[in-house]
């Protein structure tokens, strides 16, 4: 017989009788000695296969993200360069807009504002429609009448204004409060806008009711107001800047002959209950106290308030 | 020393392999007998002793793996290793179209033992399923395939 065929037969003969004795004797000493070994030897390759299997299946998934980062970081990157021509269109303007404004003697707008983000903390039941409590305050440069956006989508919404400043939180007065008020327009369907240019329309005075929907006044009895029609902060109003949405008519109510005005309802574009998180556009030093010595003497005198509740809570 | 270096990686690398394959990357419940494709590949190259040692511990890790019956798979690759190593002096096995034939041969009869080795020492068939009974011999001869052209340049060291 040849060689190697002799001693590939005693190999099958010493492993045949290995397998067998391993199979005739599952539960023997010395086989569950030897599983117990084998086991030992070979659980590494279990156990640092798993560890392996865990350690490197996460990486098409961070590979991946990091190439979406990658792409998204490169789309912003383009996006800034696009935002800084766009900042330089809006600084030439501005400057262009002051001058314009000064050869027509305009009262100059008011200067750039910080902003500051804040949380909402408190709701208070029984004043849902009045007032919330936000985690920010005199400590932040919160001053009195600072006015109060939230955001919904892309776009700021009106909220309110701020009527009670502690060192850590402030009372913002919410636009549906009874006291309070903001001078706005509708932006009517029909009054045909310029490309480019914010809608202008009739103007008004929004009122809250302490409910869940405003009241716009003094509305031209002539002006043409659509259901749907939305209402924004009047350029005129001292408190609120320009063009911020502030809702939309809802409700047109009949002519009363025997006015000289008219007035819609409005749903206010954001509900404060939904709110978590609102803006606050802070103001100089200069402004803030000029605002308050302005809303205090107009209580002290008992005169005429301003055209905008800015008086203070009963 | 370099040659026994391969081959230490080659088995231990072989076993993951399988435990990978079979834990975490099943096509549709089959997945393919790799140990048992190697064993076949080692004895069609290197005749049955070298196949036959490596089959057995080869084996042996499938059988303390998979907590049944201790030897038999051992057993089972043994024997195949010992098949092969005889086939080897009748036909050349050297060429990818044989090497593939003999393991989609083999598998099937591979499987067969296994479960008669199950009945007559656990006293019950151990029956793979008819799904691995059936996909698992063309499973494992696409892995012969692909074995047969990773062969020479990962394991042996040399160009194809």
């Amino acid at each position: 017989m040849h060689r190697e065929t002799r001693a590939a037969n005693y190999v099958l003969a010493s492993f045949t009788i290995v397998s067998l004795t391993l199979l005739s004797f599952p539960l023997a000493g010395p086989v569950r000695a030897f599983e117990a070994f084998a086991g030992y030897v070979l659980d590494p390759v279990a156990y640092y296969g798993a560890q392996g299997v865990t350690r490197f299946g996460g990486i098409p998934g961070r590979l991946r993200d990091l190439i979406s980062a990658d792409i998204e970081n490169h789309r912003m990157e383009d996006q800034v360069k696009g935002f800084q021509w766009i900042k330089q269109e809006a600084e030439s303007l501005r400057i262009e807009n002051a001058r314009l404004r000064a050869e027509l003697g305009l009262k100059a707008p008011r200067s750039k504002r910080d902003v500051l983000w804040a949380s909402v903390m408190e709701r208070d039941p029984m004043r849902w429609y009045r007032d919330i409590r936000v985690q920010a305050g005199s400590n932040s440069g919160v001053t009195l009448n600072s006015p109060v956006l939230g955001r919904l989508g892309g776009h700021l919404v009106v909220l309110g204004r701020i009527t009670e400043v502690r060192p850590k939180t402030s009372v913002v007065l919410l636009v549906s409060d009874e006291l309070s008020s903001v001078a706005a327009y509708v932006a009517c369907a029909s009054s045909g806008t310029a490309a480019g240019q914010p809608p202008r329309g009739v103007e008004g005075l929004l009122q809250g009711e302490g409910g869940a929907r405003l009241r716009l006044n003094y509305l031209s009895p002539d002006a043409e107001v659509r259901l749907g029609d939305l209402v924004y902060t009047s350029p005129t109003s001292t408190t609120f800047p320009p063009n911020i949405l502030l809702g939309e008519v809802s409700r047109i109510f009949p002519r009363d002959p025997f006015l000289t005005s008219r007035s819609v309802e409005v749903r206010p574009a954001l509900e404060a209950s939904r709110v978590k998180e609102v803006m606050i556009l802070k103001q100089s030093a200069a402004t803030a106290a000029k605002l308050e010595a302005t809303a205090r003497a107009a209580m002290g005198e008992g005169g005429e308030e301003d055209s905008e509740g800015a008086e203070a809570r009963p | 020393m370099r040659r026994y270096a391969r081959l230490v990686i080659l088995v231990a690398a072989a076993m993951l392999a399988q435990w990978w394959w079979s834990s975490h990357g099943m096509l549709g419940g089959v997945a393919p007998q790799l140990l048992l494709v190697l064993t076949i590949i080692v004895a069609a190259r290197h005749g049955a002793i070298k196949a036959m040692v490596i089959g057995f511990f080869w084996g042996l890790f499938i059988d303390l793996m998979s907590a049944r019956l201790v030897g038999a798979n051992a057993l089972a690759l043994t024997l195949v290793a010992y098949g092969t190593g005889l086939a080897r002096r009748q036909v050349d096995l050297l060429g990818i179209e044989p090497q593939c034939a003999i393991v989609f041969a083999l598998t099937p009869l591979y499987f067969l033992f296994w479960g008669l080795l199950g009945l007559l020492f656990s006293g019950s068939f151990l029956w793979v399923g008819w799904r691995s009974f059936l996909f698992d011999p063309f499973y494992n001869c696409l892995v012969a395939a692909l074995a047969f052209l990773l062969w020479d340049p990962w394991v042996e060291g040399k160009p194809r």
